[in-house]
This record gives C-alpha cells, structure tokens and sequence, in this order.
C-alpha cells in the first residue's frame, strides 16, 4: 500500500467546515458522498484528507464499462495456473486504505451494487468468485464523488442512502482567486480577473452549456499567464476554446471575453 | 413602429445574422446575468417591458454586429446600473436630456469598471468633433463622447466644464455623483449654462445620441407613453378564415405530392412563435405520478443489460480471454467471443417533443376529465423531464396549422433552456385551435435536430396524427406527405416516435410512423411503460 501513501500535503484551502465534517464522519468509518460540480476540488479534497488521516489513498476513476471484477478482482493465469488479483475495492478493504471511487454514477448500476455490504455495517467484501468474505480493515473507509449536473445519470436510492454527504460548489469569487492566484503562482489580480471571467461563464449553465468553467480550468488559465501569455489569450485557449463547440455559445463565451479584458 | 421579430424570426431573410444576435443575447447573459429578450424591431435602440430592442441594421458606416453588440450591451447596462425610472417632475426637456446623456455616461463607466472590455465597443461609434458645431444637439453629443472616452478632447468650454463637473479625476474613472439620483444637480447647471448661451432645443426631435444608445423611453414613463411599445403578443396557433392572407415569412419547407409522386419545393411555411406573454402565469406544474420510475423506463430502453460478447470489436473482454485460456488448458470447446460488445444504453443526444396542438386536440381525454391537449402537455412535460434527467437535451414545440402558409410553431422549451417554470407556463398557455400540417411540422422538427450534432436524434410527437388542413382535400394527400418526412428523418438516423392519445383513432399514426414506433396512452400512469417501448 506504500505506493498509495501520499508524501506530501496537496494544497487545499478550506471553504467551511468540510474539514472537520470528513474527519468526524471517518472517526466513525461512515462512507461519504462527495457532490459538486466538475473541477471544484473534490479529488484534490480527497486526497488532502488522506494525507491528513495518514492514509493510503486508492482512487477508481469510474465509466460505464467499469465491470465489478474490475472493481473486486479476478482469477489471472500464470505459468502455475491460477492466481487471484484482488481488484483496487478490495485491496483498499484488506489493507485499510481510502477507497475513492470518482464519478461513481458512470458505473454501470450492476457494478455500484458490489460496494453495498462496504458501506453498511457489515463492512465486508463477498468475494463469490475466490469464495472469499473480506472483512474491511479497521482503517478502510468509501468515499464516492457525484456530479449531479444537468447530464448526470440518477444514482440509485439504494446507494445513495448508504452514504453521508458533503456538498461541493464553486466557492466564492474572492476564495477561488486565491486558489488560483495559489495553484498558478500568478498575483492576485490577474487570479480575479480570471476568476471574474468564470463566474461570468457559469451563467450559461443550462443556457447553452452543460457546466461553466471549471476552478481546475481558471488554474488552467492562470497557469499560461504564468508563462508569459497574455490573460485574454489564456482564457480564450484554457476556457473559451475548451467549453463548448456550439457556434452560438462560442460566439457568446468570445463576447463575454472580449467584455472582460 | 413595425412589429417586434423574436430573434429566431430572422432566420427567414437574415441567415447569417440570427445566430450572431442569439450569442449576443447568451453573452448578455453572461456579462450579468440578465434574462432580457433581444428583440429586432426596426427604428432607434430602445428598451420596453424589460426588453431590449435593435434596428434589423446599423447606421451607414457602421458594420451591424458590433453596432448591435454595443447597442445591446449600452441598453443591458441601463438594466443592471439604472433605477427603473427617473423622477422627471419639474425638469425642463433640456435638463432631462442633459440628465439622459449624464446617466448614459454613468452606467458606461459601471459598466467599464466591471467589465474593462466594453468600452472598446463603445468609444469608436462616437464620431462627433467640435468642427461639427455647437448647436445644443451637437454639444449634447460632443459632452457625450468627452465622458465616454479620456483621450478625446474637447476644446468647449461647457463640454470640460461637464467633464470637470461628472469625475473627479482627469483620466475619468472616479465619478463625482456615483447615485443616478445626484445627476440632476449637474444637469441643472449644466442646463442653465446652455440657457445663458441663448441655444435652442427641440425637445420634439431630440433623440440620445450617439445611435447605439437607447432613446431613454424608460426613463420619463410619462412622457414616454406616445412612444412606448411592448412586445406584440405572439399570435394564436389557430387563424380564423377570415384573417388577412400571411405574408410570406416563416421558413420554406417541401411538400410530398402523393400524385405528381414529387416534393414540391418551399410549398409550406413553418412560422416560429414564443409566447412570451403568459411566462408569468401561476401555473401548478405537472408532476409524475413516480418521476423516478419514468426516469428509469427512459434510462432502460435501449436495454444496459450485461456486455455482449462479440466475435469482433475494438476491446477485448478480459473475463472472457480468461475463461477462454482456462478452456484451452482443460481442452474444453473454446468461446471465441472475445469481444465487448458496444455497451448499450448510454443516452445522450437531442429529444424534441412536438405537440399536435389542432382543434381536434380539445377532444376529451380517456382520463380524468382533461381534453387531449391537456394531457398530452402532462405527458410531454413529464417525458421531457425523465429524458432530460437521463442525459438527453430536450426541447419542447407545439404546431397547428391554418393552411401551407401558416403553419405555426410554437415554441415552448428551446434546446439549451430549462425546463422551469416559465416552460412550464408557455406549455400551459398552448390551445387548441387549427389543422394538423403534420408532415411540414416533421420536417421543421427534424430540420432543428440537425442542427444538433453528436448523440441519438429523436422526435416524440404527442398526436392522434390525423393530418388535414383547410387547404387540401385529398383525405391521403397530408397522410402520405407525413410518412414521407417521416420515412426520409429515418433515413437520416433520426427516431421518431408517436404517443397517440386514443387506440382506436392510432391506425392513421400508426401508418406514418410505424406500428412499432407508436404507443397509445390513454391514462398517465402507462407512460412509463410507452416510453420504454418506444426508446428500447
């Protein structure tokens, strides 16, 4: 599980109590339902509270033809004959890792079914295909990311009620820019200014565009103004460029750039 | 006045132009958030019931889109900065110009401040010089442009003297009076100045310039009224007989003529309409016996059962190159299915609802003393939810028709637009009234999904689909006109699909669109079990 272990602490600035929340919601080993838009910091939240707990961190990144041997494991073949893989759930449940399965709504509804007997009391893993019940490790814990945006798919009450959730949204202008400003190592100014621009974009969600920009897509842009290109170019190439191919949101993201700068 | 053309109306005579002016109205949108209408309605930019209006041109030596661009964005300004309307009691004309041209600075600067762009929009359609005299229009104009852009200088002494008055500072970005409500105090004296020069003003002719700032009707409502318009309400689906013959607007669509065996081209037009006025209508939207279970008939359709296995694919099956290497070792028969097969299910494309909205429509319902329009709203708004909720873009249209001239569309939800309460309040505000051109509607229909790239294309059309019209005579001339559209959208990849609202009047859709493709629902909770058919 070494490989697992994160060294050092990834950056994560705190927007309220969430914190404090995963913390109390680990101490008692209840799984947890990350939800919030694409790129608002859920992964990056994730592994900051792993390397605050002192966890290995296992991470799946969830889509639809994720099958739940990929998920629990399978009989391989060697020259001996066979031998069993343990998949990346049930090497997190045996070793006592975080287990974060991103997007888990991509997973096929067969497949998020094999997570239930973790993320109830039971805490255990059938293994049917190695005859194997896995006990969870003290130490393991679920935790699951969820965009509900306009094109998410429903995630089952089933699941959903095994969870404890946090909720995730861009947090607000003045934090973003700082995160910004910190992630790309740009002042603060070009950060708001960027960040005004985003928020500006977010207001064709529904209206054209699935999700506006991104926290992860501003850091993008923040970024190639680190470099040398000018702010406006950035934003064109990380964001505008980046959203949308449709002509009339493009011309509308090109006009509200062009405002912008 | 001519009368206001919702945006998609230019679609018609200006090609290019109606898809530059609806990204305008998204960038309003996004510069602050604002909902208003862009209207093109022919004389000076104006702003009225909350919504923008904008010549169809630009003023000679000016290119249109970015004079519409900045005309738009001048007007969103007043709606963001400026109060709803100004105390003009005991103002003389010439001081409520001057507090005009003062507040169009104010919120240009706002606006600037927020946005630093914007004012490169706006500082080159100001062309005014001081060569151009100084008559009070002229200085009005010359004030103007000295507030709008700091390296214009203006050697009139009232015209600095103005400058001096409205910033603080010389590079013109800390205003003296932030508050609309402190303009008139300069505009007063500002005014007197212009009595002491002995100029004269024709209030009657004045209008604010330059061109691409609105005429400021908002700004005095009562002396506004001889010249304030509102949004024309949009027309009913269904015209009498007697109603002037249309013009010829609307966009071209072929006809099939069962007996020439040919398409007759651009035979019918397909008028797009929104009916804007009844958004605000209390409205209890329709809600699903069980969404979730509606969600879910939509998300099963096409089955997402496990994998196929495949002789051929582009992915490997892991598990079955296992049990295959495992048969091999036992010397058992082998599998050679190796593959994964496309997993099925995944939506994700465009659905348009199209509701028959004629008069045959306001027949009684199987269920629940409700008339066939009624429910197929219900349904449609239901449908429209579930397939919006399993990843499909939805858009929501009405149609009736009242000859090949007028067949008219009415547009409730657009793609891209949300199903909320004001969907909600145009779906409600559907009657019936008119004929079923069913076949131009199909074909208009199909035309929008085109324009759609990516994903599944599917039409859903909630009718009995007995298509007739007061201009034809043929019982089968309109029927096998629809089975053509129909026929060739499937021939394009499109799916179409009926709901019918009575099984023993399906026959005729059922002959349009296939058996297969038509699901009679006559009570609200069989719905689930409809779209599942149809979708799977």
């Amino acid at each position: 599980m070494d490989a697992h272990r994160i060294r050092s602490e990834p950056y994560y600035q705190s927007v309220a109590d969430e914190v404090a929340l995963f913390e109390a919601a680990y101490a008692r080993r209840l799984p947890l339902l990350l939800k919030g838009p694409t790129g608002c910091g859920k992964t990056r939240f994730v592994e900051h509270m792993a390397w605050r707990l002192g966890k290995p961190l296992v991470t799946v990144a969830c889509h639809e033809d994720l099958s739940a041997a990929d998920l629990v494991g399978r009989w391989l073949l060697d020259a001996d004959g066979t031998r069993w893989q343990d998949g990346p759930l049930a090497q997190a449940a045996r070793h006592g890792a975080l287990c974060y399965l991103d997007e888990l709504v991509e997973a096929r509804a067969d497949t998020t079914v094999v997570i239930h007997p973790l993320a109830d009391t039971r805490r255990v893993l059938p293994l049917a295909a190695c005859n194997e019940l896995l006990a969870a490790h003290p130490d393991f814990a679920l935790v699951v990311s969820y965009n509900p945006g306009p094109l998410a798919r429903e995630m089952k009450p089933s699941t959903r009620q095994r969870f404890c959730a946090l909720e995730f949204r861009h947090p607000a202008p003045e934090a973003e820019a700082t995160i910004v400003a910190r992630e790309a190592g740009v002042g603060l100014d070009v950060a708001a200014a960027i960040v005004a621009f985003g928020v500006r974009t977010r207001r064709l969600q529904g209206h054209g565009l699935d999700e506006g920009a991104s926290t992860r897509m501003l850091v993008h842009a923040a970024v190639l103004a680190a470099q040398g290109v000018a702010t406006r170019r950035a934003c064109r190439m990380a964001v505008v460029d980046a959203l949308s191919d449709e002509p009339g949101v493009y011309e509308a993201l090109l006009g509200a750039l062009d405002a912008s700068f | 006045m001519g009368s206001a053309l919702p945006l998609h109306w230019l679609h018609a005579d200006a090609p290019s132009a109606a898809p530059a002016l609806r990204s305008l109205q998204q960038t309003l949108r996004a510069l602050w958030g604002l909902q208003a209408p862009v209207l093109i309605d022919g004389e000076v930019p104006h702003l009225a019931a909350g919504s923008i209006h904008l010549p169809r041109t630009a003023p000679a030596g000016f290119a249109d889109l970015p004079w519409q661009r900045a005309a738009a964005a001048h007007a969103a300004a007043h709606l963001v900065y400026s109060p709803a309307v100004f105390d003009g009691r005991g103002l003389r004309p010439m001081v409520r110009a001057l507090v005009g041209v003062l507040e169009d600075a104010r919120v240009e600067t706002l606006a600037g401040r927020e946005l630093p762009g914007l004012p490169r929009w706006w500082r080159p359609l100001h062309t005014v010089v001081p060569a151009d005299g100084e008559g009070v229009e002229t200085l009005l104009l010359r004030l103007a442009r000295a507030l709008a852009d700091p390296a214009y200088d203006d050697p009139h002494p009232w015209v600095r003297k103005g400058r001096a008055l409205f910033f603080l500072d010389a590079r013109g970005e800390v205003l003296a009076e932030p508050r609309a409500e402190s303009l008139r105090e300069i505009a007063s004296r500002l005014g007197h100045d212009l009595g002491q020069m002995r100029l004269q003003f024709n209030a009657k002719g004045y209008l604010p310039g330059p061109g691409y700032r609105d005429d400021h009707r908002w700004m005095w409502p009562s002396g506004a009224d001889d010249r304030a318009d509102a949004a024309p309400a949009t027309p009913p689906p269904g015209r009498s007989a007697d109603d002037p013959p249309p013009s010829p607007e609307g966009e071209p669509h072929p006809e099939w003529d069962r007996l020439i065996a040919r398409l007759r081209p651009a035979w019918c037009r397909v008028r797009e309409q929104r009916d804007e006025a009844s958004v605000d209508a209390a409205i209890t939207l329709p809600q699903a016996p069980s969404p979730a279970a509606l969600r879910r008939a939509v998300a099963a359709g096409p089955a997402r059962g496990p994998w196929r296995a495949e002789h051929e694919g582009e992915r490997l099956d892991l598990d079955a190159l296992l049990r295959a290497r495992i048969a091999r070792r036992a010397r058992l028969p082998l599998d050679a299915r190796l593959h994964r097969g496309r997993s099925h299910g995944r939506l994700f494309g465009h659905a348009l609802l199209l509701i028959d909205q004629s008069a045959s429509t306001s027949t009684p319902w199987a269920e629940g003393g409700r008339d066939q329009l009624q429910a197929a709203c219900t349904l449609a708004w239901q449908a429209a939810q579930a397939l919006a909720a399993v990843g499909l873009r939805t858009a929501i249209a009405g149609f009736a028709s009242n000859g090949r001239h007028a067949v008219h569309w009415q547009s409730v939800q657009a793609f891209g637009e949300p199903l909320d309460r004001r969907a909600g309040a145009r779906l409600a505000a559907l009657r019936s009234g008119g004929s079923t051109r069913l076949g131009a509607a199909l074909r208009h229909a199909t035309r929008q999904l085109a324009c759609h790239r990516g994903g599944e294309q599917l039409v859903l059309v909630f009718s009995d689909a007995l298509a007739h019209d007061i201009d034809v005579h043929d019982p089968r001339y309109l029927a096998e006109d629809a089975r053509h559209a129909a026929r060739h959208a499937v021939r394009r990849g499109q799916r179409l699909a009926c709901i019918a609202p009575d099984g023993a009047q399906a026959g005729a859709a059922r002959a349009i669109f296939g058996a297969a493709q038509v699901a009679v629902v006559e009570r609200l909770d069989a719905l689930p079990g409809a779209l599942r058919r149809l979708l799977g």
